[in-house]
C-alpha cells in the first residue's frame, strides 16, 4: 500500500484523461495490482439509488459491473446500503442464497468471488468499490485491509477530482458517457413515453427485459436508442 | 489519578471527539472553556476563532460577562488575545494594573471587573494560525508552568479537532456535489430520451430543443431535464 501514493494517482488520472482513458480505470488497475485480484469496478450511487460506474479494470468487470446494475442486486450495492465491506468468497456455491439473480450470471461471466466495500464521506455513502476474482476463495486479512484502505483513497481521489468542476457540474475526468450509461438512460427516457409510465417504472421494464433475454442491459438500451426495438 | 488529573483526561476525550456525526463546533469550544476555568482555577476563559473575510470572532466564552469583553477588545484592538493572534506567540500579562498603557481600553476594563491576570495561547497547526485561547484570574499570580502547558496542549488539540472538522465538512460537501451532478446527467439524459421519442427527433437534436427551451425561459438545463423526466413540462411545450 506505501507504493501508491494519491499524488502518483491523481497526476495519472489528469494525463489518462488527456489521453481520453477513463480515470476510474486507473484506479480499477491500481486496486488489481495491489490487492491481487482478477478485476475491479468503482461504482457511486446517487440519493435515489442509481448507479453510476466510474470506470472499471478490464471488460468482464464491466460485465459484472452492469449485471448488477442490471437486477439491482450484488455485493457493490450492498456494500453501499449497509456501510460496510460485504464479502462473497464463493459465487458458485449454489447454497448461497445472498444474491441469487446475480451470483449465477456472474460465474457464467467467469467471477467466482466479489468482494466490495463501501465508498463513505462521513456519514454520506457515495458508493462502493468491486473487487472481482476469477478463482473461489476468501481474501486474506491484509487484503482486506487494503481494500478498504483503497477505498478510502479511491473517495479521497474522486473527491479531489469534483474539487475542480463547478457547482452542479461534473468534472470533465468523470465525464464518460460509456461510464455514466448515458444510453440506458436516454432508453428509459424512450420507453417512458412507449408505455406511458415513469421513467423509474421504464428503467425497470428494460431490466426486466434484459434479464429474460439474457442480454446486457447496454445491447438492449442501444437497440432502443437506435429504435430497433420499441415496448408496446 | 488525582481529581485533577482525572478532569485534564475528561477534557482531552471531549476535545479530541470532533469527527462523530452531530459534532457542534459552538458547543465544543463553549464545553473547552467551561473545563479551562475548573482546571486552572481561573475567573473567565473565551475562544477567539478567525473567519476569514470578518477576522478575529468570539467563537466561546465561559460567560456572558466575558464575552463582552472579548468583543470589546476585538473591537479596539488592544488586548492580549489580539497581540497573540497577531504574532502567533503566547502572551502573559501577571498584572493588569501594569498593563494600562500596553492595553489602555481593555487593561482598564478588564481590571473594573475585578479581573487581575491575562494570558493568551495562540490556536495553530504547523503554519496555520487559526484563533487564540484567552484565560482571565483575580489574582495577580502567573499560572504554573504546568498548567500552562496543559493548557497549549488543550489548545494545540482543540485545533487539530477544528481543522479536520473543516475539512471533513469541505469533503462532505463535495460529496452531496458529484451526487447532484451526477444526478443532474442522468436526468438530462432521461429528458433526451422522452424528447426523442416524442418527436422522432435523434438525441442530439433533442439535447438542442430542451437546450433552447431552457434558455427561452430563462432556465437552467437541468430544471427543464427534471420537470421533463418527472413530466412536469409537457413534451409538447418544449419543441413548440
Amino acid at each position: 500500500m506505501e507504493r501508491i501514493q494519491l499524488r502518483d494517482l491523481m497526476s495519472g488520472l489528469q494525463s489518462d484523461h488527456e489521453r481520453g482513458e477513463s480515470p476510474g480505470r486507473r484506479l480499477c488497475r491500481a486496486c488489481v495490482e495491489l490487492i491481487g485480484v482478477s478485476g475491479a469496478g468503482i461504482m457511486i450511487m446517487d440519493d435515489e439509488g442509481n448507479g453510476t460506474s466510474l470506470g472499471v479494470s478490464d471488460d468482464v468487470s464491466g460485465a459484472i459491473e452492469d449485471l448488477q446494475f442490471t437486477f439491482g442486486e450484488g455485493p457493490g450495492i450492498d456494500a453501499h446500503t449497509l456501510g460496510r465491506p460485504v464479502l462473497g468468497p464463493r459465487l458458485d456455491d449454489l447454497d448461497q442464497a445472498q444474491w441469487p439473480t446475480f451470483a449465477p450470471a456472474a460465474v457464467r461471466a467467469g467471477v467466482l468471488a466479489a468482494f466490495s466495500f463501501p465508498l463513505r464521506v462521513g456519514a454520506i455513502r457515495l458508493g462502493a468499490l468491486d473487487l472481482y476474482h476469477g478463482r473461489p476463495g476468501d481474501l486474506g486479512a491484509t487484503q482486506v485491509a487494503d481494500g478498504i484502505a483503497m477505498a478510502d483513497l479511491v473517495t479521497q481521489a474522486v473527491i479531489t477530482v469534483q474539487e475542480g468542476a463547478g457547482a452542479g457540474d461534473l468534472a470533465d475526468e468523470m465525464d464518460n458517457p460509456g461510464d455514466l450509461r448515458t444510453e440506458v438512460h436516454q432508453a428509459s427516457g424512450m420507453v417512458s413515453g412507449q408505455l406511458d409510465v415513469s421513467i423509474d417504472a421504464a428503467l425497470v421494464r428494460l431490466r426486466a427485459y434484459a434479464y429474460s433475454e439474457g442480454r446486457s442491459i447496454n445491447e438492449v438500451a442501444r437497440d432502443v436508442v437506435t429504435r430497433q426495438l420499441r415496448f408496446e | 489519578m488525582t481529581q485533577r488529573e482525572a478532569l485534564l483526561a475528561r477534557a482531552f476525550v471531549d476535545v479530541a471527539d470532533t469527527l462523530v456525526a452531530d459534532f457542534d463546533v459552538v458547543d465544543f469550544l463553549t464545553v473547552l472553556t467551561t473545563r479551562c476555568v475548573e482546571l486552572f482555577e481561573l475567573s473567565e476563559s473565551a475562544l477567539l476563532l478567525v473567519d476569514p473575510p470578518r477576522g478575529l470572532q468570539v467563537a466561546a466564552s465561559s460567560s456572558h460577562e466575558m464575552h463582552v469583553l472579548e468583543l470589546f477588545e476585538i473591537q479596539h484592538d488592544d488586548g492580549p488575545s489580539v497581540d497573540c493572534y497577531r504574532n502567533g506567540e503566547p502572551v502573559q500579562c501577571d498584572d493588569l494594573r501594569a498593563a494600562v498603557t500596553r492595553w489602555p481600553r481593555f487593561a482598564r476594563k478588564a481590571l473594573a471587573s475585578g479581573w487581575r491576570s491575562a494570558h493568551a495561547l495562540p490556536m495553530h497547526l504547523r503554519s496555520e494560525l487559526i484563533g487564540a485561547l484567552t484565560l482571565l484570574r483575580a489574582d495577580p499570580v502567573p499560572l504554573p508552568t504546568t498548567d500552562l502547558v496543559a493548557a497549549q496542549a488543550l489548545a494545540d488539540v482543540a485545533t487539530i479537532g477544528l481543522l479536520q472538522h473543516r475539512a471533513a465538512e469541505e469533503h462532505r460537501l463535495l460529496a452531496e456535489q458529484l451526487q447532484y451532478a451526477l444526478h443532474s446527467r442522468v436526468a438530462v439524459e432521461q429528458a433526451k430520451g422522452a424528447l426523442a421519442e416524442h418527436t422522432g427527433l435523434d438525441m442530439d437534436s433533442a439535447f438542442s430543443a430542451l437546450r433552447r427551451y431552457a434558455r427561452n425561459h430563462n432556465l437552467g438545463l437541468v430544471d427543464v431535464a427534471h420537470a421533463v423526466a418527472e413530466r412536469q413540462t409537457s413534451l409538447s411545450e418544449i419543441v413548440r
